[in-house]
């Protein structure tokens, strides 16, 4: 092990594999490092917080801290935005934050090594491709590997104050 | 084995401060004629308790400071140089200096060494100077006092002598200093012969013979500092020490029991030994009663030095237990201690009677201080509150559901709710007074702070303080410190007239500053007095004016005296390095206000400005005004509420059609209505169906709409911020009874937001008009 050549190593490397959680919004499919996921618990109604954009729903009590919670359905226009007893939050925690999002569906967690992982193309869509680490694909699913801590702390979430966003 | 020291680093550098702290309260608090001797000993004693913990720690820079510092502090104990005020000055230099240094080896920037330098080489001119003179006038009762020193050749039968070996620590043996220093430390106790020594700057075993009349702690300590605990060894050889044994035997019974209640038979003791013992033992007593009278209970305890030596060694705490003793040590390095030596006819039995209770009573104080205490980090502190907020919030809902239950729930469980909830409240009084420190810890630093102003402004000031042990939490302690300072300082600056302007205007040259702290109800009020010129209302307005305020001569004094708290407004003729920049003020009361608390001011041209300070207690707590807007609650905190009233029909009235008043007891007040700040759907839009709270914050108020009163309660404040941002108009969040959050209120910002949007409106409607 320890003569390895380089070349080896890169093998490794690519073979190497992350678990990525991964979960539905609408018809597509997204997967999120599954470090970044503290818990999955389902919908309570957040105490809605004033001048909060329409997918920040407000704020919960999860286990006396306030978490806010953003509902991707909105932020992205994806999905039926309805909250039903099945409907689902994962805790995310995120740059030392904890943050709450809803999403459809969670589907399961899937290994994914990075040759798995295939560069997204370049198009310019609501949903911005810099969140984007790429697309991989898993049977005849299409998995969009995000990169949820900079999405989360993205200015366009307004979940930070401006002078951490920037 | 070595032990990692760094694992203490902490806890030294924390207790080093409190020793600087202690010692520039104590300085500043000196009576420069008449020094109180009981304060030098205690200032002596942190300094060197300071040198020691460096030395043991390694920071040798610091052990060095203090080494000259106590060397000082030594001589001005013992009366062989009168304290002058210089000399508390260069102390307070030092103090300085080594906080500077301490905190350098906390990470901040490096103190140059020419300032390290500087003091040490003003401490030693201070030390040095005099010692000539000293030396001149112990020349005439220098007679008796060979006879310590050359104990080594005369008198070696007399006195015990002692075996030492030790093994230095690296550090040690690597330090050029340490050895010599040491070796120089014990040459002044008594005669030492070097027996066996390593070869230069190799580490290897020291064998040492010392003849001295010191007890052994004397220098065991010195050994301690270069050795690592269990490899050095000290024993008494000469048969003078069993001699000794034998002669104060008649104690041991009494040692027995309490070694420290042995002190007190003494000086019923003293006579029937020394009249029994014989010949030799009084010539030895009354020897070390004219070098070091002083120290004879110390001297007593040197017999039983062989039982209990051991034993003090590995206690670990030797600082503490050697603190009346290290006074010999560097006494001895001192040529004569010409106040002891000059009346060299002392008589033992009065020496030792009188230090005898101070030593008892000081050993007991020293126990029960440890006990007392136990040092915490806050952090642990902290999470120790936020679990009991959790528990809190686990009480209410329990009890909320049982209230549900009505009378199906058993009577059991409403019991043991009933007592859960008694209990509970007890636990988070008790948790959250851990968080409690006397204000003190703020008020400490003015002393210094008045002294040093008013030397440099040439002004006379005397701050009179009360209500130090007031407690507040210890994060409004933190934050509190700046905002006081600058107070005093203003007060100090622009309050207090210059001597002769102030016999002038019939009031005593020396000008008074009082610093008061006081509970009322829930809020700590804090006032900064001055009876120095007041503010001057004309001059104020006249500021006022040329800035660009809006003022008129009809304004109230509150409100003149609330411009000086606007940005960029000073009065000052004079912009000093004090204060006069005018940012100061503004920022004050901000900070404060951050804090949850205000300030006001009142004054009277001629007598003199207060400025009270109002905080609340804590930052973690609140008793909070639940009310129902819509489907939501919110808290608001019963601090800034004053009434609620129910508006009749027509009470409201419009500005420009759009802004709402509405008459309050002669006042009107704008109107805000919650829900449309916060666009909350479904709540109640009819004025006199809901419930207007009269809201006070900094003198501006204001009447808040909202559906109805819920109820009042201690919330627990949770920050918003933590995970989501700042959001305008709402300063936290709580969570209530039922698990579901509460956003706190910031009545400020509401009020500040009902300001802008009258403005706004009126703004429009000028423009309509024109």
């Amino acid at each position: 092990m320890e003569t390895a050549s380089p070349q080896n190593a890169t093998v490794e490397e690519e073979q190497a594999a992350c678990e990525y959680l991964t979960f539905r919004l609408g018809d597509e499919e997204y997967a999120i490092d599954i470090l970044k996921v503290q818990e999955i618990r389902g919908y309570e109604p957040p105490t809605t917080i004033a001048y909060a954009p329409p997918f920040i729903k407000g704020v919960i009590n999860l286990r006396g801290i306030i978490v806010p919670i953003v509902d991707l359905r909105i932020k992205f226009g994806l999905g039926t935005v309805e909250y039903t007893p099945f409907t689902v939050v994962i805790i995310l925690n995120v740059a030392q934050r904890v943050i709450g999002i809803v999403v459809d569906s969670v589907s399961d967690v899937t290994m994914l090594t990075r040759s798995q992982i295939r560069p997204a193309p370049d198009f310019s869509a609501s949903f911005d491709t810099k969140y984007i680490q790429g697309l991989a694909s898993i049977e005849k699913r299409m998995l969009i590997v995000t990169d949820i801590e900079r999405l989360m702390t993205s200015r366009d979430m307004e979940l930070l104050d401006e002078a951490a966003a920037s | 084995m070595t032990i990692d020291m760094s694992q203490f680093y902490q806890v030294f550098f924390e207790e080093t401060a409190e020793h600087l702290a202690a010692m520039e309260s104590l300085l500043l608090g000196l009576d420069v004629g008449a020094p109180d001797d009981e304060d030098l000993n205690a200032i002596f004693r942190a300094a060197h308790s300071i040198k020691g913990s460096s030395g043991t720690f390694g920071f040798s820079d610091l052990a060095e400071v203090t080494h000259v510092l106590e060397n000082l502090l030594d001589r001005i104990r013992k009366h062989e140089l009168p304290l002058r005020n210089d000399m508390v000055d260069a102390f307070l230099a030092a103090g300085d200096t080594l906080k500077d240094m301490l905190a350098a080896h906390q990470g901040a920037a490096a103190v140059e060494a020419s300032v390290v330098g500087d003091v040490c080489a003003r401490l030693k001119a201070l030390t040095g100077g005099s010692a000539v003179a000293v030396q001149g006038a112990s020349q005439a009762v220098a007679e008796p006092q060979p006879a310590a020193g050359a104990t080594g050749a005369a008198g070696a039968s007399d006195l015990p002598s002692y075996d030492i070996e030790f093994l230095p620590t690296l550090e040690a043996a690597a330090d050029h200093q340490a050895l010599p220093n040491l070796l120089q430390e014990l040459g002044s106790l008594g005669a030492l012969d070097i027996l066996q020594q390593p070869a230069t700057d190799e580490p290897g075993p020291w064998r040492l013979r010392l003849v001295t009349s010191q007890p052994q702690e004397a220098f065991a300590d010195l050994i301690d500092f270069v050795s690592e605990r269990d490899a050095w060894r000290v024993q008494p050889t000469t048969p003078a020490l069993a001699e000794t044994d034998e002669a104060f035997g008649l104690f041991e019974p009494v040692v027995a029991d309490d070694s420290f209640g042995f002190f007190e038979p003494l000086p019923e003791a003293q006579t029937p030994s020394s009249a029994g013992i014989g010949a030799s033992q009084p010539v030895l007593i009354g020897e070390q009663g004219d070098g070091y009278g002083f120290f004879e209970p110390v001297e007593a305890s040197t017999p039983e030095a062989p039982a209990n030596a051991g034993s003090v060694a590995e206690e670990g705490d030797g600082f503490g237990f050697f603190e009346p003793v290290p006074a010999p040590v560097v006494e001895a390095t001192a040529p004569a201690p010409s106040a002891d030596a000059a009346p060299p006819t002392v008589v033992p039995t009065t020496a030792t009677a009188a230090p005898t209770p101070r030593e008892t009573r000081a050993k007991p104080a020293a126990v029960a201080g440890e006990a007392a205490s136990i040092r915490v980090s806050v952090e642990r502190a902290d999470q120790l509150i936020n679990l009991v907020g959790e528990l809190v919030i686990t009480q209410a809902m329990l009890l909320q559901c049982a209230t549900q239950m009505g009378d199906a729930a058993p009577e059991a469980l409403s019991n043991g709710l009933a007592q859960l909830e008694r209990n509970t409240r007890g636990l988070q009084e008790a948790v959250m007074s851990i968080r409690m420190m006397p204000i003190s810890f703020v008020f400490s630093r003015f002393p210094r702070v008045v002294r040093d102003l008013s030397s440099k402004l040439g002004k006379q000031v005397e701050l009179k303080m009360s209500g130090e042990s007031t407690e507040l939490d210890k994060g409004l302690i933190e934050r509190i410190a700046d905002p006081l300072t600058h107070l005093i300082r203003n007060s100090l600056d622009h309050g207090i007239e210059l001597p002769e302007q102030r016999i002038a205007a019939g009031k005593p040259a020396s000008g008074t500053i009082t610093l008061k702290a006081a509970h009322q109800g829930g809020n700590i009020v804090i006032e900064v007095g001055d009876d120095g010129a007041g503010l001057n209302r004309q001059r104020i307005l006249a500021k006022a004016r040329e800035r660009g305020f809006q003022v008129s001569d009809q304004m109230s004094d509150g409100d003149v005296w609330g411009l000086i708290f606007e940005a960029g407004f000073s009065t000052a003729e004079v912009v000093t390095d004090v204060s006069g920049r005018g940012v100061g003020m503004d920022v004050v009361r901000r900070n404060i206000q951050s804090m949850g608390g205000r300030i006001e001011i009142e004054s009277m041209q001629g007598i003199g400005t207060r400025m009270t300070v109002r905080l609340p207690l804590t930052l973690a707590i609140l008793d909070g005004m639940s009310i129902a807007v819509g489907e939501h609650i919110y808290i608001l905190p019963l601090s800034y509420v004053i009434e609620s009233l129910q508006a009749e029909p027509g009470d409201i009235r419009t500005l420009s059609n759009q802004a709402r008043v509405i008459q309050v007891r002669g006042e009107y007040l704008p109107v805000v209505s919650l829900h449309e700040l916060f666009s909350i759907p479904g709540a109640e839009t009819d004025f006199s169906k809901g419930i207007l709270i009269v809201i006070d914050a900094d003198g501006a108020k204001a009447a808040l709409f909202v559906d109805a009163l819920v109820g009042q309660h201690q919330v627990v404040i949770k920050s918003l911020e933590q995970n989501y941002r700042r959001v305008s108009g709402i300063s936290g969040a709580t969570i209530m009874g039922d698990g579901r959050v509460a956003l706190i209120l910031d009545v400020s910002a509401v009020i500040e937001s009902a300001r802008t949007a009258q403005q706004a409106i009126a703004v429009a409607a000028t423009a309509q008009a024109i």
